[in-house]
């Protein structure tokens, strides 16, 4: 879903840049308003490789494999991290992979990268309301099941917006009849997005909730054995 | 992992090697912009021979970038082949119920040739250099730290990341799971290992921001310098950009 250099004309990479440089420095102001922004790096870094890596993973959808965005995920774990991390991955895409492009990074990085951080600003407001806690599997599960799918929903219309309206149009109507049949055909993976959303958050949850920003657990009281009697010397 | 160096041939001598690393990047960028402005099938053997030009002047071998072309060299020979069957209504040649129309042809021709140039120079650009000098290269240029920093982070741990996954996904399939169907466990499991994974990263970013705090990491600010640029850089950059602009004017000229 990423597009390539070439073939979206200049002022429409120029505004991508524009909104992703705006995107860019809304994230890094909140993220120094943050108590040790510093110790986020590493952090947002290592699990942006990380997810970097688990989007290569082949999920088998006949007669096909795909391959998953991730980024209501991003958007859930990373925070204000999300979106400088998103634009970092896909600059390394473009430079390593050449998936993608140089010129057209803006553009993506705005595409993948705004929903993010609306994932982010949902998830926030879900953990606020109580939705997103230790003993709420179902509610915490829906809640990642919509704002994957959201997500993934909003990147698909930002994606084939901008080819409406950029590419040259030699024939419109065969174009938007593309267009909205390639759009429709994305459904089944926005639901699967959701469901993989809701599958990880559930999985973290059980196993190390910090990383969905929930305090871990105080660790149970040991039971306190009755003290002895001292023995009775007859 | 062949396919993370990037920076194989950044050790060889040229004139593209020797340019400064930041007048480089302002000057190949700016050859890039006006490569993708470019939208008159005039300008395409000038912008085709500028390409070639800074390919030839980095001495990077032919293999190098033809092994980087090869996948969206996939989506160029897509357009190539469609574009010219779908799209426009002046018929050039017609064999059957399959017609070949001139605009969706001359289409086709432009963003391929735009496609091909733009990746031969970006492929010059980072080639010609370690990809950590093209690091502090955009640092020095303005890139904020943190930016940089997750850059570096990303870029070290990014192949220990992979051979992780990598041992994780041969434990399951040892394991007798069949990741190539979907079944009702696939989602699951794909799910737990992603998981896993990224609680893997989460502990090991903690250890490692952990030992660069002992070794004094955000004690002091990194200084934006490093750099030091020849009257020869500074020519070859109003070159570059020389060029670029030509390409522009020829574009809203013609």
């Amino acid at each position: 879903m990423h597009l390539a250099d070439g073939i979206l004309p200049i002022t429409i990479c120029a505004a991508g840049y524009a909104s992703t440089a705006s995107l860019t420095w809304l994230s890094l102001r909140q993220i120094n308003r943050l108590p040790d922004p510093q110790a986020g790096i590493p952090r947002a870094s290592l699990l942006a490789a990380g997810f970097f890596v688990v989007s290569w993973i082949h999920i088998p959808i006949p007669p096909t494999s795909v391959h998953l965005m991730l980024n209501g995920l991003i958007g859930m774990l990373l925070g204000w991290y999300a979106f400088p991390a998103i634009l970092i991955a896909l600059f390394f895409q473009a430079v390593m992979f050449q998936h993608g492009g140089l010129l057209t990074l803006g553009v993506n990085a705005t595409m993948i990268g705004a929903p993010a951080i609306l994932a982010h600003l949902l998830f926030q407001r879900a953990r606020q309301h109580g939705l997103i806690a230790l003993h709420r599997q179902i509610a915490t599960g829906s809640v990642s099941f919509l704002i994957g799918s959201l997500t993934l929903a909003i990147s698909v219309l930002i994606f084939f917006g901008v080819q409406l309206f950029s590419i040259d149009q030699i024939d419109p109507q065969l174009q938007r009849t593309a267009l909205i049949t390639a759009t429709l055909g994305y459904l089944p993976l926005i639901l699967i997005e959701g469901v993989f959303a809701a599958l990880v958050c559930t999985f973290l949850l059980r196993v190390q909730p910090a990383l969905l920003g929930i305090p871990a657990p105080a660790p149970a009281a040991l039971p306190t054995l009755p003290a002895t009697p001292p023995a009775q010397e007859g | 992992m062949s396919l993370f160096l990037l920076d194989t041939y950044a050790h060889l001598q040229s004139p593209m090697h020797r340019w400064d690393a930041r007048y480089k990047l302002i000057g190949l960028l700016a050859i890039m912009v006006a490569m993708a402005a470019v939208n008159d099938l005039r300008l395409l053997p000038p912008m085709l021979l500028l390409a070639a030009g800074c390919f030839a002047l980095s001495r990077l071998p032919v293999r190098y970038l033809l092994s980087r072309l090869r996948y969206p060299g996939f989506f160029v020979m897509a357009v190539l082949l469609l574009m010219p069957l779908l799209a426009g209504s002046s018929v050039l040649v017609q064999v059957g119920p399959i017609a070949v129309r001139r605009e969706g042809l001359l289409l086709a021709l432009l963003i391929g040739a735009r496609v091909v140039s733009i990746l031969t120079v970006s492929m010059v650009l980072f080639g010609s250099q370690p990809f950590l000098t093209t690091v502090q290269a955009l640092h020095a240029l303005g890139l904020p730290a943190l930016l940089t920093d997750m850059i570096l982070f990303f870029y070290r741990y990014l192949s220990d990341m992979a051979a992780m996954l990598e041992r994780m996904q041969r434990a399951l399939w040892l394991r007798g799971f069949q990741g190539q169907r979907l079944q009702r466990t696939t989602l699951p499991t794909y799910a737990a290992l992603a998981g896993s994974l990224l609680i893997r990263s989460y502990a090991q970013s903690e250890r490692v921001y952990q030992a660069m705090r002992l070794r004094g990491y955000g004690s002091t600010a990194r200084p934006r310098t490093g750099f030091a640029a020849t009257p020869s850089d500074a020519l070859a950059l109003a070159l570059a950009l020389l060029c670029a602009a030509g390409l522009v004017v020829a574009t809203v000229v013609l």
